[in-house]
């Protein structure tokens, strides 16, 4: 084994723990490396992950984090005291509300698109989309920040098994490379398995073959076409060898009992998994909240779901020393009307609304933001999506103000106008 | 059969259920604003006068009137009983645990039936409000692991059997006297759950009722349903014989969508109405003999609840923003 090898090994080990100290105290030529500022800020940024969970559809706010009791807009659910003094969420959220410990709460979200295609690319890449320019949205942003180009494992991985408002996100400008795994149909990815009519010593064979012919070559044409190639191999074998990432059935049954029978338990289940495993971005998708009609009902399905798993996945995350260095983001497009209509539902609303982070740099048991109310409008602290995405990029050590070249262009990383929101931030 | 809307009045609440004592003019109504509210029908102009009282927290969503008693239940899972001079509450019982979705008293006005989202029937001294019998049989959860819920109840005229029917589509009908389940029905196009595009159910049986003879059960809610976002499956009846086991009629409107809130026999004759709606209302007349829908008519918002007024041959419903009267002619 070169010394290179070696050396890139322990480095990588190095990023995927979350005892960095005990490492660094046994390796005296990694605390050398470290005394470089910039590279100890890597390894700060790199341990860092994402979990977007994602309320297809519009969860109504009035329904979980933002309750309006008694009020004629405010539904027939009670709010429920939480493990913060002071805070109530609805009572269709009772596990949220003794966890709230590591959870901040923003009722002040004000994103004036309500129709599911604009509102779902506004609250995912942060911005109101413009011609001529293709924004990657935040998963393909978290994972070209904090993704290391030889990672073994996917940068960022998203799971939408329903149908209704599936849309795929993307890396925009920012190139495939940090674009999603995106898991469509079952839990584990497709064509990761090696064929069988391929053993797996024929496998390493070809793999060792094509890298020295890949190695001569480079020798003589070295470019980073060459490199971007011989790493996409690299790549590939490395997804290759995580599939167990995607296979539920190695935790305890005691755990998956945790998360619950539902496929929304399993797939976050697996995104602890992932970002256990060093994955930056993990986006799983929970269809579909988009009540018009029995918003009641509907809520007490779906919050059941987001209750019990969502508690798990924070237990989880916070019993493996994780949930400190993974930031947990409920979101949807939009919120709910506060009227209700004739069905009993509630339809799009995006003037008024919630959503939650949790964990890494989040100052737990907080609240910004205030509605009137009746929900109808915010009264205090109104934010837009750019104030959210610029606070999650400060959470997870992202420079919020860096900028993108797109060409002769720079894109700021984060919409103008829009800084963290501190009262949020740990 | 003519139906003719009379009067049509607004208010901001929901309603929920409506009652009235018999011969009375007044009209209760169970409201979303967690309130009851009286309705002089007879006068001129009828302005609504809510109970000043207020012991429910969340939605009233039934009402029954005794002479100088009201009964209601919410939401909030307890039961009301209120002396209609005072208009103040005689007693309240934390009845359930979770939201109450219909009382019915027994045709002798001395028991009270409870169905509740926490799958319990349960019957209640009239008088005395203690509790008589509970009736659990229904599956707590969905076939998909999320909360299941029991719907409605009715009475047979005899009072001898109680029928609940629940969210996916389970018709049970229990013996009164002694709390054994007599015959197990199944509605199950009226529960859909949708494990592709939007992964959540709608629907649901919504009423019951015998008929007059005892021998008919009528279930109503709203058949399949294709984008579960919107009550769009069509308005939907199911007429057993339930001592049979035997489905006779599959009854859908192809004129009106969502929810059969309500079904309620004439008491002499062999058709029966039920009400409900989408964003819009409908009342359907339906023949149970030979399962012709022979009335369909609209209605400005979603109905709840009706009552019908044999007497002064008239109609009452309550539900979204509106308490409308309404006589018929055969």
């Amino acid at each position: 084994m070169n010394h290179g090898f070696e050396k890139r090994m322990s480095r990588r080990a190095l990023l995927q723990s979350t005892a960095t100290a005990g490492i660094l105290a046994s390796d005296m030529t990694l605390l050398d490396v470290l005394q470089q500022r910039l590279l100890a800020e890597e390894v700060r940024q790199q341990s860092k992950r994402v979990i977007l969970l994602w309320l297809a559809g519009g969860a109504s706010q009035l329904e979980t984090w933002d309750p309006k009791p008694g009020r004629p807009t405010g539904g027939p659910f009670r709010a429920i005291s939480t493990s913060v003094p002071g805070i109530h969420i609805s009572e269709l959220l009772p596990r949220m509300a003794q966890r709230l410990g590591d959870t901040a709460i923003i009722r002040s979200l004000n994103t004036k698109v309500a129709d599911h295609g604009t509102g779902a690319t506004i609250m995912t890449t942060g911005r109101v989309p413009e011609p001529g320019i293709d924004f990657p949205d935040l998963g393909a942003t978290v994972a070209h920040e904090l993704g290391r180009v030889d990672s073994k494992v996917p940068h960022y991985v998203s799971m939408y098994t329903a149908t209704e408002g599936r849309r795929k996100g993307g890396p925009g400008f920012l190139g495939s490379r940090v674009g999603p795994m995106f898991l469509t149909d079952s839990l584990m990815p497709a064509n990761l398995q090696r064929p069988e009519i391929i053993t797996e010593i024929d496998h390493q064979d070809r793999a060792q073959l094509r890298g020295f012919l890949a190695a001569e070559f480079a020798k003589r044409h070295a470019s980073p076409a060459v490199n971007s190639h011989n790493s996409a191999y690299d790549r590939v074998r490395g997804l290759m060898s995580s599939e167990s990432l995607f296979d539920v059935s190695r935790e305890p049954q005691a755990l998956r009992d945790k998360y619950g029978p539902t496929q929304f338990g399993e797939q976050c289940l697996v995104a602890r998994r992932l970002v256990e495993a060093g994955v930056p971005f993990v986006k799983v998708a929970r269809a579909w909240w988009d009540s018009h009609g029995q918003n009641f009902e509907t809520h007490q399905e779906l919050c059941a779901d987001l209750d019990h798993v969502m508690s798990a996945l924070l237990d989880d995350l916070a019993e493996r020393g994780l949930l400190e260095q993974t930031l947990v983001v409920t979101l949807s497009e939009f919120g709910r009307t506060p009227q209700i209509n004739g069905s009993l539902g509630r339809d799009h609303f995006a003037s008024a609304w919630s959503c939650t982070l949790s964990g890494c740099g989040i100052r737990g048991g907080s609240v910004y933001g205030k509605t009137d109310e009746d929900g109808r409008k915010v009264i205090e602290d109104e934010i837009w999506a750019g104030h959210l995405f610029a606070t999650i990029f400060r959470a997870i050590g992202i420079d919020w103000k860096k900028e993108y070249m797109y060409g002769a262009r720079p894109v700021p990383i984060t919409d103008f106008h829009c800084a963290p929101i501190d009262e949020v931030l740990a | 059969m003519k139906i003719t809307r009379e009067k049509n009045l607004s208010t901001p609440d929901i309603l929920f259920s409506v009652a009235r004592e018999t011969g009375a003019s007044l009209i209760y109504a169970g409201s979303s604003d967690a309130g009851v509210q009286a309705w002089d029908l007879d006068a001129e102009k009828p302005v609504r006068q809510d109970f000043a009282e207020k012991r429910h927290t969340s939605y009233v969503t039934g009402v029954f009137a005794r002479p100088g008693q009201l009964i209601s239940g919410a939401y909030d899972g307890t039961l009301c009983w209120w002396d209609l001079n005072a208009k103040t509450v005689q007693r309240s019982i934390s009845a359930h645990s979770k939201w109450i979705r219909r009382i019915a008293l027994s045709p002798d006005r001395s028991l009270v039936a409870s169905v509740a989202d926490d799958m319990v029937g349960k019957l209640w001294n009239a008088e005395t409000g203690e509790l008589v019998r509970t009736f659990e049989g229904h599956a707590q959860q969905t076939p998909h692991h999320y909360p299941s819920m029991l719907y409605a109840t009715a009475w047979s005229p005899d009072g001898q059997y109680l029928a609940t029917v629940d969210k996916t589509g389970i018709i049970l009908v229990w013996q009164v006297a002694t709390g054994e389940l007599a015959r197990k029905l199944e509605a199950p196009v009226m529960y859909t759950w949708d494990p592709r595009a939007r992964r959540h159910s709608i629907g649901g049986i919504r009423s019951v009722c015998f008929s007059p003879d005892g021998k008919l059960l009528v279930v109503g809610g709203m058949g399949k349903v294709g984008n579960i976002d919107h009550l769009e499956g069509h308005a939907r009846v199911e007429i057993f014989d339930w001592q049979q086991e035997t489905r006779l009629h599959e009854i859908e409107s192809t004129k009106f969508k969502g929810l059969v809130e309500k079904i309620e026999f004439h008491p002499h004759d062999n058709w029966c109405l039920a009400v409900g709606g989408d964003h819009k209302g409908f009342l359907m007349g339906i023949n149970t003999a030979t399962g012709e829908l022979f009335l369909e008519e609209g209605h400005d918002t979603h109905i709840h609840d009706f009552l019908l007024d044999h007497e002064r041959q008239q109609l009452i419903t309550g539900g979204h923003n509106r308490l409308s009267t309404w006589s018929w002619s055969s």
